[in-house]
């Protein structure tokens, strides 16, 4: 069920195609299996790679031997790091950040080894089936070194170091701060604190990581097929690295089955590929398997925060601060940095409220674990969870009803733009619509007379509510993430009517599972006055655009929606011109629509079809300098970028006898402002509370203090199944914003509001026991625990 | 994730089966619904020298009423035994527990056979064997024989098998009993259980004339309670019944902490399914009489 709430109506033009519910176009050959992923390539005779990974969590090589492998059927080539150290140059994650230290991206394991499935040689051989049995013969002598299992170890005084030459296992530290919050800390009314974290978690694609390195002889040119969602990035990275200039190197993303970060930054299996493929002057194919995907794709998370908020007696938050640490794994991933993840918690923890004074420290620290990365929220998903929880603590002990707390501290409609105290400037967004919307649609009085009548009956019902904002959409001016040195601010379209009258309109972004071949096709025909089936939208593909990094931190529709927005109208007058000509009519008496210019008033009217051959192919019809060839090109940056946000509401039960959690209710109020495709946003806003599900309740990689990772099939690694996935009800507040086109992002937000909504809904179910929900996921186990340690505090009570 | 190479034998007949076994030295694996079989030659935990796949052995499937017992091919499907309305009549704990064995593309492969010979002490089939008492019938190199369903699981995925056994079939006594309950806790549904106990009774005007419990999930292979059974036919039939018979099972048993939970979890989790299974056999026996 949803329902769409205008805060204000456009007044751009009005569209066709975008607000309508079109089905996807990607859908038919997706659901009948006639997509194309990379692992279908079918280059001709292929090898296949497989790679040996490291069972130890630290160590020092001290000798490989290949010669039995080498050796073995059907193998081409074994390759270590010695065996390629000519082939290319590191990758450097660089950032102009202080205090951080970038660790160099290299294909193999060098030296060292510093997590249980880091890449340590590569084989080569006809089939992954031989390739994974010459693995079993190759010998590495290892010289175990001591393992940093946790972040709090790795800090430690003596701990060993995981980079000799950084002199510190912390590879990034920041602090933010504004006001006296000492001060303000000092007079609040009420303080609240705790120590939160979310742990390890596994961003988990359906499609596992997988790569097609395709050789060219005749021209020595490599054409990498990569399940990336950057490869404009990952293109410009592996030309740096293996000096293989941009005409002989293109990156393809064909079909890609999801990423939610995972395949958002560029791997050493990718350089490997690379440079396996031109040593051999063949075609080289590796498709992760579940295991190397879990335990060697970039995973989320695993920070610990502690953080104390204070209010003033009328309920509003006016200090907040943090310490952060961040458990970030080996390395740091291009091209985002080990800041990536732990520096936006502090960024972002203010949140959508106005707190005057803040202080956040953060530490992101090195262990024997694959890296951190972009996740679906970056960030936010926890800096949410704990601003979100203090909130609710807060209006616990003040007695205000979480609702009424939000209200009175979100920023309003007329206060923005705001700039809150970690520095990030929330443009006008619906922060109040969102949560009146969201307690309005949830029914929130009645739920509550709901919950005061099951507690009668000894039931644990729990109401939560999460309200956030996001930065979405972001220009040249805001780095991604921060002090990098690549741009990520603009995106290109280049859109062309050839000489049959088609339409193609090629981007640099890369979809994989957002829709973007419909949402942009659906823009490119409003705004050209096409029709939609005409349009063909070509994207992740490097030979299309000159630069171009791709689709993450929910920047397409934006960034691609601007740039096919501004190329659209360029085309269109392009059109009108020759349209002029062939109508014999004033430019500005012609209304392009349907693939069709007409005349204003009269029914008289030139196809697209008919122009292009009056462009092109009849040399007769047309002036000279009136054969405008109908193609532009425009490169968007919405300079900013802008805000988006949400609220969440939650209803859960836990059942005292299997404490487990059933949610009874989800109510998502977002602003994504104008909506391009409201079905493929509710489909956005449903996966993303289902990964936010998983983070609150299911999700957990858990490595040993040997740093052994225990959770590595997905028997172990417990994701929630259609089952555990409620309906939900998602709310439109659709507030239009100011980069063109009036959109907003939407990708992530579900993930951020969702562990937030249901751990306080859990706390507000258990407060008859007066229970701390600070860790996720909140485990039948870890509720389990915390009933029993209630139940112990309570008896030792009576006992006194 | 690819296993090592292995041969592959589809033979007609048990004899040939054997046959095959026997031939491979002890480093041939029956293969059935393949379920469990082919992760574990994925990851290469297990690298056989030859399959000897079941699949083309006619006669191995089905579901036949004896009387006082159900017989049961081994190579019967988790999916047939859910739908069979002779398993529903006659042993309705295995008809109700048969829902919670995995997921439908499994209950479409795997088989009866496999399960009880793959002995996860969280899997339904196992404990299934040992509530009711099954008996196993092999064949191997040297005939035939009948293994009771205590003495068949021997730990953790382990069972008493010689290497060149098959199981051809399985015998499940019928419980001439008035009420039952099959009580499972598993993180997700089709998930292997953290916790489960299936308990059926006989009520007589005081007192239960006769109880049969089992419970799985909280020790290293299912465990049929029969102290804890002998313990529940003393009980008063009174309203303390399910706490009593909760504290008697949890006694039964100490499990121990692994990845999904600790014992003391699991722990109380049976304590709590014991109070409901029992509830629930006593009021649908109270309805027959
Ligand atoms: C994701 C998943 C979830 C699951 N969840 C559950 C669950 O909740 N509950 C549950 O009970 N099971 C569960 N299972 C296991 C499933 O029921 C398997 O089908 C069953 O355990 C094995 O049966 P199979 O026929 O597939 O055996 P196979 O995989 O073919 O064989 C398993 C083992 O038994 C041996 N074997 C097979 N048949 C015979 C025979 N006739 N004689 C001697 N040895 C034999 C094989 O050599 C092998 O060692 C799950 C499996 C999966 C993959």
């Amino acid at each position: 069920m949803n329902s769409d709430h205008r805060a204000s109506p456009s007044e751009v033009l009005r569209p066709k195609n975008v607000g309508a519910p079109i089905k996807r176009t990607e859908d038919p050959r997706l659901l009948a299996g006639s997509g194309e992923y990379t692992a279908d390539r079918k280059p001709d005779r292929p090898l296949h790679l497989a790679f040996l990974r490291s069972g130890l969590p630290h160590a020092r090589i001290v000798r490989i031997d290949t010669a039995a492998a080498l050796e073995a059927p059907g193998v081409v080539a074994v390759f270590t790091a010695e065996d390629i150290a000519g082939d290319f140059k590191p990758v450097i994650p660089f950032s102009r950040m202080p205090n951080y230290y970038a660790t160099p991206i290299l294909p193999l394991a060098s030296e060292k080894v510093r997590y249980v499935g880091e890449a340590v040689a590569a084989v080569v051989a006809t089939s992954r089936y031989l390739a994974e049995d010459a693995l079993e013969l190759i010998e590495i002598d290892y010289e175990p070194l001591r393992p940093v299992a946790r972040a709090e170890m790795a800090v430690a005084d003596g701990a060993p170091l995981l980079h000799e030459e950084a002199g510190t296992n912390v590879l990034i530290a920041r602090e933010f701060s504004k006001g006296d919050v000492a001060a303000d800390l000092g007079v609040a009314a009420v303080r609240v604190r705790g120590r939160f974290e979310m742990t390890r978690k596994a961003p988990l694609a359906m499609e596992p990581r997988s790569y097609t390195a395709e050789y060219e002889k005749r021209r020595d040119a490599l054409t990498l097929y990569t399940s990336s969602n950057i490869p404009g990035i990952v293109r410009d990275a592996i030309s740096e690295s293996l000096s293989l200039p941009g005409h002989r190197l293109r990156v393809v993303a064909p079909d890609v089955g999801g990423s939610f970060g995972s395949k958002g930054s560029l791997y050493p299996e990718e350089l490997l590929i690379c440079i396996a493929a031109r040593k051999l002057r063949r075609s080289v194919k590796w498709t992760a398997d579940r295991l190397e995907d879990v335990s060697s794709s970039s995973q989320a998370f695993a920070e610990i925060v502690d953080a104390e908020m204070g209010f003033d007696a009328n309920g509003v938050a006016t200090s907040l601060q943090a310490d952060v640490i961040g458990d970030v794994g080996a390395f740091s991933i291009y091209p985002w940095t080990c800041g990536l993840e732990p520096v936006q918690v502090v960024s972002f923890l203010p949140g959508p409220y106005k707190i005057r004074s803040y202080r956040g420290a953060v530490r992101g620290v090195a262990t024997c674990k694959p890296p951190t990365g972009p996740y679906r929220g970056v960030g936010r998903p926890i800096s949410t969870f704990v601003a979100e929880r203090l909130m609710d603590m807060g209006a616990k002990a003040l007695g205000i009803d979480p609702l009424e707390i939000r209200r009175r501290n979100l920023v309003r409609a007329e206060e923005f733009p705001y700039r809150i105290a970690s520095g990030i400037i929330w443009d006008k967004t619906g922060f109040i619509e969102c949560l009146e919307a969201a307690a309005a649609a949830a029914g929130y009085e009645q739920l509550r007379k709901q919950q005061a009548e099951a507690r009668r009956h000894g039931r644990l019902l729990g109401i939560g509510i999460a309200s956030y904002a996001e930065l979405t959409g972001i220009g040249s001016r805001i780095a991604v993430a921060p002090g990098m040195p690549i741009n990520t601010g603009s995106e290109t379209a280049r859109i062309t009517i050839d000489s049959t009258g088609a339409i193609t309109a090629a981007f640099g972004v890369a979809s994989h599972g957002q829709g973007l071949e419909t949402t942009l096709a659906q823009i490119v025909a409003d705004d050209l006055g096409a029709r939609f089936e005409d349009v063909r939208v070509i994207q992740g593909d490097s030979d299309e655009v000159p630069m171009s990094t791709g689709t993450y931190a929910s920047r397409s529709a934006v960034l691609g929606g601007g740039a096919a927005k501004h190329a659209s109208k360029i085309l269109r007058e392009k059109i009108k011109r020759v349209a002029s000509h062939l109508l014999e009519a004033n430019a500005d008496d012609l209304e392009v629509t349907e693939g069709k210019v007409a005349v204003l008033g009269t029914d008289r009217a030139v196809s697209f079809k008919q122009i292009a051959k009056a462009v092109y192919s009849d040399m007769k019809t047309l002036p000279i300098d009136a054969r405008e060839e109908l193609t532009a090109t425009y490169t968007y940056d919405p300079i900013n970028g802008t805000t988006a946000a949400a609220t969440h509401i939650a209803m859960v039960e836990v059942d005292p006898a299997t404490c487990f959690v059933k949610i009874h209710k989800f109510v998502v109020a977002e602003d994504c402002g104008r909506i391009i495709n409201p079905m493929i946003v509710d489909g956005q806003v449903h996966g993303g509370v289902a990964q936010g599900i998983g983070a609150a309740l299911f999700e957990e990689l858990i490595y040993d203090e040997e740093g052994q990772l225990l959770t590595a099939s997905l028997v172990d690694y417990v994701i929630p199944s259609a089952p555990e996935v409620p309906l939900m009800d998602v709310v439109h507040v659709e507030s239009e914003s100011a980069v063109a086109g009036g959109f907003r992002g939407m990708g992530e937000g579900g993930t951020i509001g969702a562990p937030a909504a249901i751990a306080n809904a859990i706390a507000d179910a258990l407060s008859p026991f007066d229970a701390d929900v600070s860790v996720l996921p909140m485990t039948p186990e870890r509720i389990f625990r915390l009933m029993q340690n209630a139940k112990f505090k309570a008896k030792e009570k009576s006992n006194d | 994730m690819k296993p090592a190479s292995f041969d592959y034998a589809s033979p007609a007949t048990v004899e040939a089966a054997i046959e095959a076994l026997v031939a491979s030295n002890g480093e041939g694996k029956v293969l059935a619904g393949g379920q469990s079989l082919l992760p574990l030659l994925n990851f290469r935990m297990t690298r056989p020298s030859v399959l000897v796949d079941l699949n083309g052995i006619e006669g191995l499937s089905y579901i036949e009423d004896r009387g006082d017992r159900i017989a049961i091919g081994a190579l019967t499907r988790h999916r047939d035994l859910e739908h069979s309305p002779l398993v529903a009549s006659r042993l309705p704990v295995m008809s109700a527990a048969m829902r919670h064995v995995a997921h439908l593309a499994i209950r479409n492969r795997g088989t009866i056979g496999g399960g009880l010979a793959h002995a996860d002490p969280a899997a339904e089939l196992p404990m299934l064997a040992a509530f009711y008492d099954a008996r196993i019938s092999v064949q191997g190199p040297n005939g035939h024989r009948v293994i009771a369903a205590q003495e068949f699981f021997v730990d953790a995925l382990t069972n008493c098998l010689e290497p060149h056994e098959i199981v051809v079939e399985i015998e499940f006594p019928i419980l001439d009993h008035d009420g039952w309950a099959f009580e499972e806790v598993a993180r997700r549904f089709g998930d292997f259980a953290l916790a489960s106990i299936a308990v059926s009774v006989r009520r007589g005007p005081s007192r239960l004339e006769d109880a049969r419990i089992a419970v799985m999930g909280v020790a290293d292979t299912p465990l049929r309670l029969k102290a804890a059974e002998a313990e529940l036919v003393a009980l008063a039939l009174d309203d303390e019944i399910p706490e009593r018979f909760s504290e008697i099972v949890v006694a039964q048993v100490s499990p121990n902490d692994d990845l999904h939970a600790s014992g003391e979890y699991r722990g109380h989790l049976l304590g709590e399914l014991s109070k409901r299974a029992l509830r629930t056999a006593l009021a649908q026996a109270e309805r027959a009489a």
